[in-house]
């Protein structure tokens, strides 16, 4: 589950994180002085896409982002400072334990960053105190130990996949935390009601979908199979409109509400539906898919093989539905018709 | 194995041949599930049969003291088919194990299977047949598509399936180094996906010359966006490790073969 911003920041105070005084709005609001304002959405690159302002009158610039459909805003005090940091906690999977992920310089794309440094913190031994003064002289800063052990207790404590500060401010008295990225897991929600319960969220079960920019609609069983689909239109000429998995032992109902989760994209041409059953079993496959045209009309191409796999063919054939039992032949027919 | 999916695949593996002695659910000691009977801990259950593998359908918040129950006790060989383990009790059952000495396949896979000999997992029978290409796999049904496509010409040797999420008891390059030391095994298909450096490092054993058996890969998400979870919580590309390009660069470097689609194994082997 991915947090806003202001909700990350919500969480680094539970962890003794320092951030900026602010208040979440969804209207325009007075504010004495020099402000961030900064539009709290779940994607990433606000500030290359103008949606971060630093300004002196907060009220007209939220009643103009307000006009660009943003609809909920984190006001900060500005902070001035010297220097800024990138630091972040998560599970490293190779090692299966949590690291901290430090770069001297702020504000970066970590992907591309050259100067980023790894410190594994075994959960056998915790943080400590040598972990922290290897990270400050890495980065050439002192006062570190709180944000560091904050970041480390939301990823061993709270869960989360990932916490990340960018870019932590450092003023001449100490650091801040400029902005929050968190991501908690959502397998272990379960264990954590009480912050859900703190940030007013509920806990929804994770879609295996994706959006993408194309318009093929892609359905598959397994995110394997689904990946490789997606993978297989594009390289026979399609553009994949998104990445949707069934799951293991799908019944007809959430066959169906797939078909019409994709139809009812306007982007979406015709979907391709790549079927192999073990757990799921064809016959239901061919039930969804049948309540689904009935509510939507949408060109489908499906290849279904597998469990009860008569059953499912005869199932369409009836309503005059054709399937296929090689998935290059069905994606093909599809991207020709 | 009381439960729902533990009961039918009970049966499934019965069906296919594997010996099946004993089930552990607490609080249903002294039952019986198709046959087999069930006893209220791995403990008891050991003072009643010898035990060399179990496989794990418990739901995904106790899956983890089944498993830390399993190495307890003992158990050498561990295969854990629950999905959505939280990340942090597989580090710590990752690290027991290790510690104690057992081998843990998954968790969130499909599980092992010798064909025509053991079924230690969900396999549907209709794509194995017995032969000589070892099959490792990140992903269930695209397992089964590439075993299904090798079936006819080759067969298989051990199909194993490692499992979709971030922490997991065997690695693929760990499975490799198995095939390679598997006299039944003459050649090595390896099934990927993004996320992850283990195929980078199996291009790395292959090209170090520690691997001899030929190896040929196919890898699932090329048209995958960074920084979003596709479907397994491992298909995930975070602060730029793992790739699909990465992976690809690599298998080239070692001269590995891709297969461009999953139904291109055949011809690369």
């Amino acid at each position: 589950m991915k947090l806003y911003e202001y909700e990350g920041k919500e969480l680094f105070k539970l962890v003794g994180i320092p951030v900026p005084r602010g208040t979440v709005t969804e209207e325009p609001i007075k504010w004495d002085g020099k402000a961030v304002v900064k539009s709290q959405l779940l994607e990433g690159g606000r500030g290359k896409r103008g949606l971060v302002k630093v300004t002196d009158d907060v009220y007209s610039t939220i009643e103009e982002l307000k006009k660009a459909g943003v609809k909920k805003f984190l006001v900060e005090e500005y902070i001035p400072h010297n220097r800024e940091l990138y630091i972040s906690a998560l599970i490293d999977r190779e090692t299966a334990e949590p690291i901290i992920v430090a770069s001297p310089e702020g504000g970066i794309d970590v992907e591309r960053a050259t100067n980023v440094k790894v410190f594994h913190v075994p959960l056998e031994r915790g943080l400590r105190d040598f972990d922290v003064i290897q990270i400050e002289k890495y980065l050439d800063v002192k006062g570190l130990k709180g944000v560091v052990q904050g970041l480390y207790r939301i990823v061993t404590e709270y869960e989360a996949e990932l916490a990340e500060i960018n870019p932590l401010a450092v003023k001449d008295d100490g650091v801040i935390a400029l902005d929050s990225k968190v991501i908690l897991e959502d397998n272990a929600l379960f264990r954590h009601q009480d912050l859900l319960q703190k940030l007013g969220r509920s806990y929804e079960k994770p879609e295996s979908f994706v959006e993408l920019d194309g318009d093929i609609g892609i359905i598959g069983n397994g995110a394997g199979l689904t990946m490789a689909t997606m993978d297989m239109v594009k390289l026979m000429g399609g553009e994949p409109a998104d990445f949707l998995d069934i799951g293991g032992g799908a019944g007809s109902d959430k066959v169906e509400e797939s078909i019409i989760k994709l139809a009812r994209n306007p982007k979406v041409k015709k979907i391709v539906m790549n079927i192999y059953c073990g757990i799921t079993r064809c016959d239901e496959v061919a039930q969804g898919i049948i309540k689904a045209l009935e509510k939507v009309r949408i060109p489908i191409y499906v290849r279904l093989v597998g469990t009860n796999e008569e059953e499912g063919r005869k199932i369409l054939s009836q309503k005059g539905i054709s399937t296929y039992e090689d998935p290059l032949t069905c994606i093909g027919e599809a991207l020709r018709s | 194995m009381t439960g729902r999916e533990g009961s039918f695949h009970t049966k499934h593996m019965l069906d296919y041949g594997t010996k099946v002695v004993a089930g552990v659910t607490p609080g249903k000691g002294g039952s019986e599930v198709h046959g087999v009977p069930v006893y209220d801990t791995v403990a008891d259950a050991l003072k009643e049969h010898d035990i060399d593998a179990t496989i794990i359908f418990v739901p995904a918040r106790f899956a983890s003291d089944a498993i830390f129950e399993a190495i307890d006790n003992g158990i050498p060989l561990i295969v854990a088919i629950t999905e959505h383990i939280p990340v942090l009790d597989m580090l710590k059952v990752k690290r027991y194990a290790k510690l104690k000495g057992s081998r843990i396949i998954g968790p969130n896979c499909p599980g092992v299977i010798v064909p025509e000999e053991i079924n230690l997992g969900i396999y549907p029978p209709r794509a194995f047949r017995k032969g000589k290409v070892g099959i490792v796999s990140r992903s269930g049904t695209l397992t089964y598509e590439i075993a299904e496509v090798i079936k006819k010409e080759y067969g298989q040797s051990t199909v194993i399936g490692i499992g979709g999420d971030p922490i997991i008891g065997t690695s693929l390059d760990e499975v490799v180094e198995m095939f390679e030391k598997d006299p039944e095994t003459e050649e090595v298909v390896i099934v990927g996906e993004i996320g992850g450096t283990m195929e980078e490092k199996v291009a790395k054993m292959k090209m170090e010359g520690r691997i001899s058996k030929k190896i040929v890969a196919y890898i699932a998400g090329m048209t995958a966006p960074k920084e979003k979870r596709m479907g397994h919580a491992g298909a995930v590309v975070y602060m730029g490790m793992g790739t699909f390009e990465s992976k690809m660069k690599a298998f080239k470097e070692a001269g590995i073969p891709v297969a461009t689609t999953p139904y291109d194994v055949l011809k690369l082997l």
